[in-house]
């Protein structure tokens, strides 16, 4: 009996709650429209620009270990030391993991963002969370790379053009080293990762009527160990080259590379010290390196925009590779 | 007269704990081989061989560190982040130039402290063993993240490449290093367990508790022991990780416990506790390995390869069930309610 009791006032206190959760959305929505009114009230005036217009603005990567994000957030503070009414706080998973993005982002629309910067772990997973996050009034711009829910702007390399590069430098590399055909292994990070599966996509179109056989691609989480592993049992079965689609898989590559005695042309992804000293000691050709800094500051730019109300310009802008060599 | 002498060496073998699950698991492990084989002959190259048994290194180590937890009763959640832990500490105090040997000796010294935790957690504190090692694997987990200001580090560099070789890349006798480490592991905790006094004592605990009590083992110092062992596994094979990438990766040793509790159970250690032998842990680690490299091999999707190891885990827990319920109970169905 105590225990029916305590069930039911269990429920009707969640009830209660959820209805209070609708309540406070809907008056954050409302608060949302004050502030808004009060900034353009502050225009004018000018006495005390800061405090009106000083904006909240979340940086949400995917995780915080490769150095990659460390730019993005590099890029992000420059622009904010430039702005100057911007309070910027950078969010991100322990690990690439979408429940925990999502989590990410609703502490942001908690912790009063105007706007966010994203780089979406997948293009649906968090898709809700953000049509949460517009309802509440915040902005959201893509950094690195989109979800589907439409945004403000996407600041992004073109990732499948990107990958495309790759395989053209591979297959440069190839030729230089005198192969004209062979086993190409490909190490990505999972396939739920749009950015990383686009360069995959790339990479595999360079190799379109070429001699070359593309084998089944292989996942490593991006852990330099597990990438290592893929990278040796692909040299085993004959490889001649192999590509890297992120940071880890590159290390991971490089190392198995280093440590075989025969010709694999490795291609990678993205820099870091631990790849561009993989490249200087001659056991990967190249690596694409993007432009998260430009990502960061052009974004943040962006949102300032966005928050003034002034036009933001196109909606997705290719922020590019550089092919780093020897 | 001779023929006596075999069947009773054969006797003596299957009369020893655990061994029935062994002998089934390692027949499944034989045709799993054969089957790769047959799809794929690189399988069994010798260049695949030997980097087969590097691949299988790692897991095995840390299997032999959660099958003596699991043996004792209890569960080690922490062996994961522990492995990162070490990784980033190792990484991090050689790329500020730490002579690699004093930096090794750092991060052992920091990883024992944590198993030193998880047992006076578990043995004094009583926490569930579930509760307080997934405590530590988050504490455990900051650590590493926080070890280099949240950022992975940079190359350990051409000064570490002694120590690179060591755990890793050289070679002594045809073998790698990581196999030789892996093997002196073993057969000094295979003894350790089967052969000495702590050893004995990790079983009874195990088995029965308060028997184990009863009769004079002293279990606070029993199972700290074993945490203990899990921990320097776990370092061990951060400090391996450390030296095949070259740095410090924050992620290092991800969901590596589930490696480990996979590698043990398949093995036939009980989950339960009190029942289970290393070398049926070798045997775990060997077909988790085989198939993370065989499937690669055959060109099967990485979903196929979840799909099998999953399915591998739970048969061999269903075997184990099945033995045990033919035979009378003798554990305690729930001491706790």
């Amino acid at each position: 009996m105590k225990k029916k009791l305590l069930s039911i006032i269990l429920c009707l206190c969640m009830v209660l709650a959820t209805a209070c959760a609708k309540e406070e959305a809907v008056s954050t929505t409302g608060n949302e429209g004050k502030e808004e009114a009060k900034v353009t009230e502050a225009a004018p005036k000018t006495e005390e620009p800061k405090a009106a217009e000083n904006f909240k603005v979340y940086l949400i990567t995917m995780d915080q270990m490769d150095q990659h994000w460390v730019n993005v957030d590099a890029g992000c503070k420059k622009a904010v030391e430039e702005l100057g009414n911007i309070d910027y706080e950078w969010l991100a998973p322990d690990v690439k993991d979408d429940a925990k993005q999502i989590e990410c982002i609703n502490n942001a629309v908690a912790g009063g963002a105007d706007a966010i910067l994203l780089a979406a772990n997948g293009p649906d997973a968090v898709t809700s969370a953000l049509e949460e996050a517009a309802g509440a009034g915040v902005k959201i711009i893509y950094v690195d790379s989109a979800a589907a829910y439409p945004a403000i702007q996407t600041l992004a390399t073109d990732n499948q053009a990107a990958g495309k590069t790759a395989g053209d430098e591979m297959i440069k590399g190839l030729q230089a080293a005198g192969i004209t055909e062979g086993k190409i292994g490909i190490v990505n990070v999972n396939a739920a990762t749009a950015s990383c599966v686009a360069r995959e996509k790339g990479f595999r179109s360079a190799f379109d009527g070429s001699a070359f056989e593309l084998l089944e691609t292989q996942y490593g989480e991006g852990d330099a160990a597990k990438s290592k592993d893929i990278a040796a049992n692909y040299i085993t079965s004959g490889c001649v080259g192999i590509f890297g689609a992120n940071e880890g898989s590159t290390v991971g590559i490089g190392n198995a590379i280093q440590e075989s005695e025969d010709t694999i042309i490795g291609v990678g992804f993205d820099k870091s010290d631990t790849i561009l000293e993989l490249i200087k000691n001659g056991y990967i050709l190249c690596t694409m390196a993007q432009n998260p800094d430009v990502m960061g500051y052009e974004g943040m730019k962006t949102a300032a925009k966005a928050l003034a109300n002034e036009d933001t310009g196109a909606d997705s802008v290719d922020t590019g590779v550089s092919v780093i060599t020897k | 007269m001779d023929k006596r002498g075999k069947q009773n060496v054969l006797k003596r073998i299957l009369a020893i704990r655990g061994m029935g699950q062994v002998i089934t698991v390692t027949i499944g492990f034989i045709i799993l081989c054969i089957v790769f084989g047959l799809v794929n002959p690189i399988f069994f190259s010798g260049k695949n061989v030997a980097n087969l048994l590097r691949q299988i290194a790692p897991i095995l180590i840390i299997g032999i560190g959660q099958s003596y937890v699991l043996i004792t009763g209890n569960i080690d959640l922490s062996i994961g982040s522990v492995v990162g832990m070490s990784c980033m500490i190792s990484a991090t105090l050689m790329t500020k130039g730490v002579n690699p040997l004093i930096a090794i000796l750092i991060t052992i010294c920091c990883c024992l402290a944590v198993g030193v935790l998880n047992g006076e957690l578990v043995s004094k504190c009583k926490l569930p063993p579930f509760i307080a090692t997934l405590g530590t694997m988050t504490i455990a987990r900051g650590i590493a993240q926080i070890v280099n200001n949240n950022y992975n580090t940079g190359s350990i560099g051409e000064g570490a490449k002694g120590f690179r070789n060591f755990f890793y890349y050289g070679k002594t006798a045809g073998l790698y290093n990581a196999i030789w480490i892996t093997l002196a592991m073993w057969i000094v905790f295979n003894f350790i367990l089967s052969k000495t006094r702590s050893g004995r004592h990790i079983y009874a605990i195990g088995s029965n508790i308060d028997a184990a009590r009863l009769s004079g083992v002293n279990v606070h110092s029993t199972t700290i022991k074993a945490y203990l062992v899990s921990a320097i596994c776990a370092c061990t094979v951060g400090l391996m990780t450390c030296a095949t990438t070259g740095m410090g990766t924050m992620d290092a040793g991800n969901s590596y416990e589930m490696y480990a509790v996979a590698a043990s159970v398949i093995g036939g250690v009980s989950t339960l506790g009190g029942q289970g032998i290393l070398l049926g842990t070798v045997i775990g680690a060997s077909i988790w390995g085989v198939l993370q490299n065989g499937l690669q091999f055959a060109g099967a999707p990485v979903a196929i390869r979840n799909i099998t190891i999953g399915i591998i885990v739970v048969v061999s827990v269903l075997l184990d069930v099945i033995v045990r319920t033919g035979k009378p109970r003798k554990k305690k169905m729930n001491p706790v309610t």
